[in-house]
């Protein structure tokens, strides 16, 4: 590398016609380079640490934050050096992500930044402290899972504190509670002044305002039958341990216009006696008294009912219990009606055990806006069951997708519509009193009960506990057919198995990579998942029953309750405070929403993420070397033009010493580059046999200009053309190619000494669908691993480097580089399948054994 | 083989390091004790003894180097993990020379972590003989 450095100086001390040497330039763009690949390098092992399989701590969090932080100030500062200032917004944009990370690093963020209603198609799991659980968990169940649920939306906590400062009801109510807690005043007289004050209290405007706009546009879809709300708490803690369950008010059948009255009737009852007193025994801190509400178009329900995912008080039976009535839920869940009971198998197809049918002779309806009644019931259906058959046994399913989802046994409310379908209206972890309570320690007995198939093979991609019977995925199988709650055994940890994500029960592969799409997905919806057991497909039987346990990377025979029973009682690791910062912070570094840099949204104004940044400046840092050097050739000193070659690459060269022979005016052809890293690169990419492989015929120029495209002309403008670029010397090299909306980066130097030789090779992915792509990136890691590189693959990245090789041995392997490029490209559309990685890997392998013979 | 369990005490100020590793531990078979706060885990080690003991460097109050130069002062035989945030050569030289048996930069995997301990379990075991 010092080398070239020199070389570079010697160059230009010749030359001294431009401002800004080109030996300053280049060196700013290596270390944009190096800076961005630093920066996507941390991204990536951030989001590693999800699996379950790590322990880090909050420390480690804040490190990487502010290790970010400071390389993305570097890499900032080093664009605008090198594009002499043109980039300043950048600092503006990088400033509001630090500024959120500060915030969300301190713990706060979601309450504050959020807006003041949130509809549910906008609520993610970490919302949870912005609305509160309720709102968050029947959110998710319907965006996350695709139950059906009430439309609705949330009242946020960020709505709480607008109205608590209004009129300054905080101090009002601290001092008040200070009378209380000093017994000045009884629980009585001080619930009754703070709900005074709050019901007298007028909501800011823009509250009202806000109010009303969500509801308008739940409303907006629903103009026949006149809406009604229910407008309910969903107060912070009040789903977790500490339970408030019935102590806060519910307003049903409410009209639009009557919200913001209802709303304060909901926000009031936090003030009920037995909440405060509740509070106090529990040493409640003031911030920690929030109330978010949660606002749902009531459903005429036909019948309704609550379900337990087991049965709370013999868990062992493994049983699930339903009991329902006609019409709505209300007294139901109050217990003021008689209900029908039913006891279903846990185990598929879920039988019923036991069924008592009372006689139902009253019922709630919902008869128009403020409109409940208890109505007789139809003398035909009173002695009647209010559930189908079918309706329990889809209820069974449900309770268990919930129960895999969030973790722990479920305590659901449901109502069964006009059209007899199912719709969720709430879910909340259920307790369960086994009569010995499931311990860890207990557990290291159960090797000699039960018996292990496997052990100590294969990586966590998902920690957790599944059992269920095997289904092994082979070709030609359709996914469709996938039972509900079976464990999917497949050889590739292949994304399209994430189709199966809400049925499965756990994944087991044969191959796969913890920072594949399969393990994100199997993280985000919370699904055990073990990669790379090599023969989970041989071992494991189709149809038996096992139980998988990623900590410990075994697999039992048939079913182990003791595992499953501790599982539940766990605090579900992804629910730690670590866990949720993690997942926040990465929210504002890790996704790329700038993808289309000929967009109008490709601007410094529009990066959200620090991986928008990294990526808008990489991109400006190619467009500006081949700016400078090429199109308004400042520095006639260097050597640029643009490669003549018999397939039309848009390649512009620049020369930094001994790249490049002879004269070059009207292009370089690829027999007058003298840089030998280059060289090999070229006799890759342009090797025949290469497309031959192909399955289908292509000819090669409709290939090559699907390759890149073919903007021949030197005369056309800097954005019309390709942006790629390579910086040759005679002993070294740096690729930037963006075929379409692949980018690679390559870095090479060779020479006769050992120790200086490198190759640093970064793929990343393109916006075609999420199979091939990641089949494409399969097949690149075998191959780079297969020759020695060390390979990292991160989402839809790869990172491969290769040091201190022999001279002979590297460039062999940028030989190797230059297929892979223009091999890769065109895989896009042949990537059908699993079995094209092994075929495609050996068909390389032979003309890496052809090219060494020539 | 001896039917005792081994056992470990845990100290990281970082409540998440405890609570992750501790039923995880468990169900290998160990028994476990976790403590946050130096001063705590102090007063119990001089109630008992452990076989390993898994530490954290860099905490409030008293510091993990002090904490595991007392626990190997007392207890010799006792196998010593240090687990840190913050590695530096110096404090992995350190703690070597103190004895301890094996050093992971935080963050580490779960598997990582059994090793050590199924290694210092071992090595506890072969002297006993």
């Amino acid at each position: 590398m010092r080398n070239l450095l020199q070389q570079l100086g010697q160059f230009f001390m010749k030359k001294e016609q431009s401002s800004v040497p080109f030996k300053v330039l280049f060196a700013d763009f290596k270390k944009s380079l190096e800076l961005n690949n630093k920066i996507l390098d941390i991204i990536g092992d951030a989001n590693d640490k999800l699996s379950g399989d790590y322990i880090f701590d909050e420390h480690y969090i804040h490190s990487i934050c502010g290790r970010l932080t400071d390389l993305l100030r570097e890499l900032i500062v080093t664009i605008n050096h090198l594009t002499s200032q043109k980039y300043p917004e950048l600092f503006s944009s990088f400033h509001k992500i630090e500024e959120d990370l500060e915030v969300i690093l301190q713990g706060k963020v979601l309450s504050q930044n959020v807006a003041l209603t949130l509809p549910y198609s906008e609520i993610s799991r970490d919302h949870i402290d912005a609305v509160g659980g309720k709102n968050c968990h029947i959110a998710e169940i319907g965006s996350h899972l695709g139950l059906e649920i009430p439309r609705g939306f949330a009242i946020s906590t960020a709505a709480f504190r607008a109205f608590w400062k209004k009129g300054n009801i905080d101090e009002k109510v601290t001092q008040i509670l200070e009378q209380w807690h000093a017994e000045e005043i009884g629980v009585t007289e001080a619930s009754s002044q703070i709900q005074t004050l709050i019901l007298k209290t007028p909501l800011p405007d823009e509250l009202e305002k806000a109010i009303l706009a969500a509801t308008a546009k739940i409303v907006g879809k629903k103009k026949s039958t006149v809406p009604c709300f229910a407008v309910r708490s969903s107060a912070l803690g009040e789903d977790g341990v500490s339970s408030f369950a019935g102590q806060y008010q519910s307003c049903l059948s409410i009209p639009p216009s009557e919200i913001p009255q209802a709303y304060k009737l909901v926000v009031a009852s936090l003030y009920g006696e037995q909440a405060m007193e509740y509070r106090l025994k529990k040493d409640f801190r003031p911030e920690e008294i929030m109330m978010a509400v949660a606002c749902q178009l009531m459903v005429p329900a036909k019948a309704s009912g609550v379900m337990y995912s087991y049965d709370p008080l013999r868990p062992e039976a493994e049983t699930i219990i339903i009991n329902s009535a006609w019409g709505l839920g209300e007294p139901i869940v109050s217990g003021e009606v008689p209900t029908d009971h039913f006891v279903l198998e846990r185990r598929a197809p879920h039988e019923t055990v036991e069924m008592q049918i009372v006689r139902k002779d009253e019922s709630m309806v919902l008869t128009g806006c403020g409109a409940l009644n208890s109505e007789p019931v139809l003398d035909e259906k009173r002695t009647k069951p209010s559930l189908k058959a079918r309706q329990l046994r889809e209820l069974a399913e449900t309770g268990l997708i919930l129960e895999r989802y969030f973790k722990a046994p479920q305590d659901v409310e449901f109502a069964v519509d006009q059209s007899d379908k199912i719709i969720l209206l709430q879910s909340r972890q259920l307790q369960l009193h086994f009569e010995r309570q499931p311990r860890a320690c207990d557990l290291s007995g159960i090797d000699g009960t039960y018996q292990a198939l496997m052990r100590g093979k294969g990586i966590a991609a998902m920690e957790g506990i599944a059992s269920g019977p095997v289904w092994i995925q082979h070709a030609g199988r359709n996914l469709d057919d996938f039972p509900m709650g079976a464990i999917l055994v497949a050889r590739h940890a292949s994304p399209q198995l994430a189709k199966v994500i809400h049925k499965a029960a756990g994944f087991i592969t044969d191959i796969g990579s913890t920072t594949g799409h399969l393990a994100t997905v199997a993280r985000e919806f919370r699904v055990p998942a073990l990669f790379n057991t090599e023969d989970g497909t041989k071992v494991l039987q189709e149809g038996s029953e096992i139980t998988m346990d990623v900590e410990c990377l075994t697999i039992y025979e048939g079913l182990v309750p003791e595992l499953h029973h501790y599982s539940l009682q766990e605090e579900p690791i992804e629910e730690m405070y670590e866990y949720r910062l993690l997942r926040r912070v990465l929210r504002k570094i890790e996704p790329l929403n700038l993808i289309d840099p000929e967009s109008d949204t490709f601007t410094p104004r529009n990066c959200r993420t620090y991986h928008d940044i990294t990526r808008f400046i990489h991109e400006k840092a190619v467009e500006t070397i081949i700016d400078i050097s090429f199109y308004h050739a400042h520095h006639r000193d260097t050597q640029a033009g643009q490669l003549l070659w018999e397939y039309p690459l848009d390649l512009i060269l620049i020369d930094v010493g001994g790249g490049i022979e002879g004269e070059h005016e009207q292009g370089i052809r690829a027999e007058q580059i003298s840089s030998i890293p280059m060289q090999e690169m070229l006799r890759g990419m342009s090797w025949p046999g290469i497309w031959d492989m192909t399955p289908a015929k292509v000819d090669l120029n409709s290939f090559m200009s699907s390759l890149t495209r073919t903007v021949p002309t030197r005369n056309s403008r800097p954005e019309d053309v390709g942006r790629n670029l390579a910086i040759i010397s005679s002993e070294y090299t740096n690729i930037n190619f963006r075929l379409g909306y692949h980018f690679t980066v390559i870095d090479a130097y060779i020479s006769e000494n050992i120790l200086d030789n490198h190759i640093y090779f970064r793929f990343s992915g393109g916006v075609t669908d999420t199979a091939r792509r990641s089949r494409r990136l399969k097949l690149l890691g075998t191959i780079l691993s297969h020759y020695d590189f060390l390979c990292e693959l991160h989402g839809d990245t790869v990172v491969a480097r290769l040091k201190r090789m022999d001279r002979k041995s590297m460039l062999k392997r940028l030989f190797l580089l230059g297929l892979l490029v223009a091999f890769t490209r065109q895989l896009d559309v042949k990537m059908i399948n699993d079995t094209r990685i092994e075929q495609y890997f050996k068909e390389i392998q032979t003309i890496m054994e052809e090219s060494n013979v020539n | 083989m001896s039917t005792e369990k081994t056992s470990i005490l845990i100290l990281d100020d970082e409540p998440i390091v405890s609570k992750r590793l501790k039923p995880s531990l468990e169900k290998k078979g160990y028994e476990v004790e976790t403590f946050t706060r130096s001063a705590d885990a102090l007063k119990r080690v001089e109630e008992r003894r452990f076989n390993i003991v898994v530490t954290d460097l860099k905490m409030e109050g008293v510091d993990g180097m002090q904490f595991l130069s007392e626990v190997k002062e007392k207890y010799p035989e006792t196998e010593v993990i240090v687990i840190t945030g913050f590695a530096t050569m110096a404090t992995a030289k350190e703690s070597y020379n103190k004895g301890v048996f094996d050093f992971l930069a935080k963050p580490f995997k779960l598997g990582e972590i059994s090793e050590v301990i199924a290694k210092a379990e071992a090595k506890i075991k072969r002297l006993k003989r």
